[in-house]
């Protein structure tokens, strides 16, 4: 598209707008001016089907002997009007053009177009999961024909609940066949599973994957639907549309940050409290755009979950048993008076910032310096801090000359949404280089595909790095503030190169952004792959620009935030060699790795803050002592830094579970009994504290965070629903902290060296830990809905380890890893690299280590002991 | 002289029948518009007119009204269509009796009758529920919810005439 201003006559009069935009959008953006859609989404390209755009096009004459501009008497400009209207989705702005959209010929079309999609349309607006927010009653009330020529009793019958896949279903009276739905999922997403079976009336959608409906993103299909043909079995039927609260949240789920706004209403089956209904995704074209994944939109239902600790638990007489809060907190407290600085905590991903500064503050207070974050397999966030992708970039901008790098991570299951982002980006002809040990979705869309072998990711680094340095493919006035770098390039000097044409593409684009995972990778691994990432983006002169720099993929929604206030991994590692005297678990699940499930026997006094009482929690371990139920990030106030580090904030839905408190109060609680200032009455209090301490975050207010920045193209709900039932970004957008390369100072680039990793000994494989999407942890898997799509427990072997061993697909088989057993079924194909397990986190109960180690499959007859 | 003529008229109604009905023993005929408590309709066949679409509920300046609905399937049928009230409160303390409901309903299911007499001791008794304002069915047809055989009520609004 280029960025030519013209001048574009809109019912005779002149607006100026870019060239090439399409005509609704300009009209719509530029001129306020409403041409009415179906079929056209402003995400995806038009099509031209629905017929609702239709607009009288016309040009300025020029006289075709000599060129020049043909005037009426009065010295305007003639225009020649088209014979026929054309559809202003497909048509874009050129200069000299006219359109009219009030003509007679125009209404007539529209009331034509809206009487032929009604004919066929049942009248179901009262029980209508769309009805108030849907664009076909809106654009009828506005354009349709007041009455009907059709009987209303001869209207077709078709099928009103056929289920597509398990979470949506299709009502085929009502869907007008815009195919809206299968593009997005052909377009946007690249999961092709939908698609138009028959012809003419007997058009229908049907899904043709196996499973139906295959893929993380069906929800948004229900959004850009224009009627209310798709819903979701989550939401249909559970209220009407102007009856809930929209209160903008963040997803828990991940590192995106997704922008989401939580449907409320009071509940009568909850006992007439407000829980949430549904979950819709926020405007933020910076994050998420207006996608957001299925286990955001359905991975809600923990907020309210029956399962969720109502009150504190006590141990009396070896017995965890409910207790006040004063009695539990005083419990607390008093264990940790007694450990003086020997306390330790470690905080799970969905801890917020605000839970963080005050445990934090009570580390502090005792002197301890034991901050450890969950997952402990983490390396050295600092890469981040320098060479993160600038403040403001977006994914969205990334196209042609550009390049994106996707190293130890399979996206489509850890990050769905960027996922979704690298693909788009490819699409619009950026370079997308992936490197994995194995097989990932996103292979598909990429130019470069660098499959290495186990433990060899910073090799692979390397050797990019070292082919940008010989050929000069580096950034001059990049290296004139970088430090280090002769070593680097002697470092590097002899280094194997052979993904030259990918070193070239990526060191050669306009903007670069690296995507950097944890797959495959112990601590050392994590650590050196980061910081061969951020060598790569600073010797290329990309780190620190708008739109380039290192994206970590970490596990939890607030990790980086974690990493901001001083808590890391290495913290949580040195806990096992240096055990705490008492260990205050703060919704960390650490009883999930074996190795940390026998720390909780080895401290004096577990402390747990959790909202669900399960053995990861430390439920099992005679240790815990205190146990206090925290609430979720539906019922208070706090914010999350994604791990683009946007700090974004979120808003009270609904009252808390039982007695919960949030953490940062239970926490503060216990300080007050330290001796500590009482703490601050309010969760912006809180924030308020940490803003005047920690400079990183020293802008991060809430009245800050709750800004709106302008999103292009406007397409939040209101007033029109344009853009499907995606919700404005009413609420704030965040702010992301400037990495260090966005200042002035000096860069540092080190040369790394891939660690030793996994040794397997004779008759050993590795047994690499992965992260899938759907899993069974309590904050998911108490969304009953999705348990038909959470994949049973398996482990991926390869073909020719399988053969060795004996074991065919679908046995069931035993693998022993760092003293835990773990029970699956066996997925035999090439999806894992040779010598190489690949085991699903939190797919089953039983603990299993975070990191790869060396271990053992076996082969079981017996069934699978359930659980 | 005056004393005498408002004898006269005194004496004069002595002979007309009396105005005053010996309520509640007795009770006067209403007027066919008089808005009294509502009552939620059936069809014919005993299924409920109520399809939990919450119109009512949108339209009432007293906000009184409180809808939560459910999916019916042929096997547990309340409703024509696919969805029904599975909750359905009005709190007479708000209710203004203005009737909007009624206009609203798009199925003709809730009708302020003329039940009046609408006294409690207790505030809480004062929100009707569902059952209490559900019309039963008539003799010989089954309440719901019912069992139907497939496909047989897959509308949710009746067919109506064209006005035109």
């Amino acid at each position: 598209m280029t960025e030519n201003t013209v001048t574009l006559h809109i019912d005779g009069t002149p607006y100026q707008m870019p060239e090439g935009m399409n005509l609704v959008d300009a009209a719509r953006i530029y001129a306020g001016i409403e041409i009415p859609i179906f079929c056209y989404h402003p995400k995806m390209e038009p099509v031209g089907m629905c017929r609702m755009c239709l607009v009288d096009i016309g040009f300025e004459a020029r006289d075709r002997a000599t060129g020049e501009p043909v005037l009426n008497p009065d010295g305007t400009p003639q225009v020649r009007w088209g014979r026929k209207l054309e559809t202003g989705c497909t048509t874009r702005v050129t200069a000299g053009m006219h359109i009219r959209t009030k003509t007679q010929a125009v209404t007539k079309a529209r009331k034509d177009i809206l009487e032929f999609l009604l004919s066929s349309h049942p009248l179901d607006c009262p029980i209508c999961d769309k009805g108030g927010e849907c664009p076909l009653q809106d654009l009828t009330m506005r354009h349709g024909p007041g009455t009907s020529r059709m009987a209303f009793d001869e209207k077709k019958r078709l099928g009103k609940h056929l289920p597509l896949g398990d979470l949506i279903v299709l009502d085929c009276e009502r869907c007008i066949q815009c195919a809206r739905c299968i593009r997005f999922q052909a377009e946007v997403v690249g999961d092709d599973v939908l698609a138009f079976h028959e012809r003419a009336r007997s058009l229908q959608i049907i899904s043709i994957s196996d499973p139906p409906f295959d893929t993380y993103f069906g929800g948004n299909t229900a959004d850009v639907c224009p009627v209310g043909a798709l819903t979701t079995v989550d939401f249909r039927f559970g209220a009407r549309p102007w009856e809930m609260e929209n209160i903008p949240s963040i997803s828990p789920h991940g590192p995106v940050g997704e922008n989401i706004a939580l449907g409320v209403r009071l509940d009568r089956d909850s006992g007439g409290v407000k829980r949430v209904k549904r979950v819709l995704p926020r405007q933020n074209e910076e994050v998420n755009e207006i996608w957001i994944s299925d286990k955001t939109r359905f991975g809600h239902h923990f907020t309210l979950s029956p399962d969720r600790l109502q009150t504190p638990l006590l141990r009396k007489r070896g017995e965890l048993v409910e207790a006040s809060w004063s009695d539990a907190i005083k419990a607390a407290a008093k264990a940790v008076k007694e450990a003086g600085n020997r306390v330790g905590i470690i905080a799970g991903p969905m801890m917020t910032n605000e839970d963080l500064y005050m445990l934090r503050g009570l580390a502090g207070h005792v002197g301890s310096r034991k901050l450890g974050v969950w997952p402990p397999n983490l390396g050295d966030p600092d890469p981040v801090a320098e060479v993160g992708i600038a403040a403001g970039s977006r994914l969205t901008a990334l196209g042609k000359g550009d390049a994106v790098l996707v190293i130890a991570s399979d996206l489509e299951e850890e990050a769905p949404i960027w996922f979704l982002q690298a693909k788009q980006a490819a699409d619009r002809g950026a370079h997308l280089v992936v490197a994995n040990m194995r097989t990932t979705k996103l292979d598909r869309y990429a130019g470069h595909v660098i499959a290495y072998d186990f433990n060899e990711g910073v090799d692979v680094l390397n050797g990019l790095t070292a082919a940008a340095i010989s050929h000069r493919w580096t950034n001059r006035s990049a290296l004139e503030r970088v430090n280090g770098y002769d070593e680097l390039t002697a470092a590097l000097k002899g280094t194997r190169q052979p993904y030259k044409e990918a070193a070239e593409a990526m060191a050669k684009a306009r903007n670069l952004v690296v995507f950097v995972g944890d797959d495959g990778l112990d601590p050392e691994g994590h650590t050196a792959l980061l910081r061969a990432a951020a060598n790569f983006l600073i010797i290329t002169g990309h780190a620190g620009q708008l739109n380039n720099g290192l994206v970590p993929v970490w596990p939890g929604a607030n990790t980086q935030g974690a990493f901001d206030l001083g808590f890391s991994s290495e913290n949580t590692r040195a806990m096992l060699k240096n055990p705490p005297e008492v260990l205050i678990l703060a919704g960390a699940p650490a009883a999930a790795d074996p190795a940390y499930a026998a720390l909780l026997d080895r401290v004096e006094t577990v402390i747990s803050l959790t909202m669900f009482h399960n053995a990861a929690a430390g439920a099992d371990a005679p240790t815990t002592a205190v146990v206090l139920p925290i609430q979720s990030f539906a019922e208070r106030d706090g914010t999350f830094t994604s791990a683009m580090r946007r700090v974004q904030r979120f808003y009270t839905a609904h009252g808390p579970a039982g007695q919960s408190l949030p953490a940062w109060e239970a926490v503060g609680l216990i300080g007050e009994r330290l001796g500590m200032p009482r703490p601050p009455r309010s969760s912006a209090l809180v924030m308020q504290a940490l803003t005047e301490e920690v400079r990183l975050y020293s802008e991060m207010t809430y009245p800050a965070l709750a800004r709106v920045a302008e999103q292009f193209p406007p397409i939040g709900a209101s007033p029109d629903f344009y853009g499907g039932a995606t919700r404005s970004a009413a609420g704030g957008t965040g702010i992301a902290w400037p990495s260090r390369a966005e200042g002035r100072g000096k860069l540092t680039v080190k040369a790394v060296r891939a660690p030793e990793g996994v040794k397997p000994g004779p008759g050993e494989l590795v047994i690499s830990p992965v992260r899938r999407l759907y899993d069974r942890t309590p904050e998911f898997y108490t969304a009953t809905l999705m348990h038909g799509r959470i994949p049973e427990p398996f482990a991926a072997v390869n073909t020719a380890d399988a053969s060795r061993l004996g074991i065919a697909n679908g046995d069931s088989v035993v693998v022993h890893v760092a003293g835990a057993a773990v029970h699956v079924t066996a997925v035999v194909d090439s999806y894992a690299p040779e010598g190489v397990v690949l085991l699903p986190l939190y797919l089953s109960s039983e603990p299993m280590p975070l990191v790869p180690l060396a271990g053992t499959v076996e082969k079981i007859t017996e069934p699978v002991p359930a659980d | 002289m005056n004393l005498i003529r408002g004898f006269v008229t005194t004496f004069k109604y002595l002979f007309r029948e009396p105005v005053t009905y010996q309520y509640p023993e007795q009770e006067r005929p209403f007027r066919e518009r008089y808005k009294g408590r509502h009552a939620l309709k059936r069809y014919d066949n005993g299924l409920e007119k109520c399809i939990g679409c919450a119109l009512c509920a949108a339209a009432c300046p007293a906000d009184a009204i409180w809808v939560e609905a459910a999916e019916n399937t042929d096997e547990v049928r309340y409703s024509p269509g696919e969805r029904y009230a599975k909750t359905y409160e009005i709190n007479m303390l708000r209710c203004i009796f203005c009737g909007y409901c009624e206009d609203a309903c798009p199925t003709e299911a809730i009708v302020l009758e003329h039940e009046h007499r609408l006294s409690f001791t207790d505030r809480r008794d004062a929100i009707y529920t569902k059952a209490d304002l559900l019309d039963p069915p008539s003799d010989g047809v089954p309440d719901t919810p019912q069992r139907v055989p497939p496909g047989s009520f897959d509308r949710s609004i009746p067919d109506m005439q064209n006005p035109l």
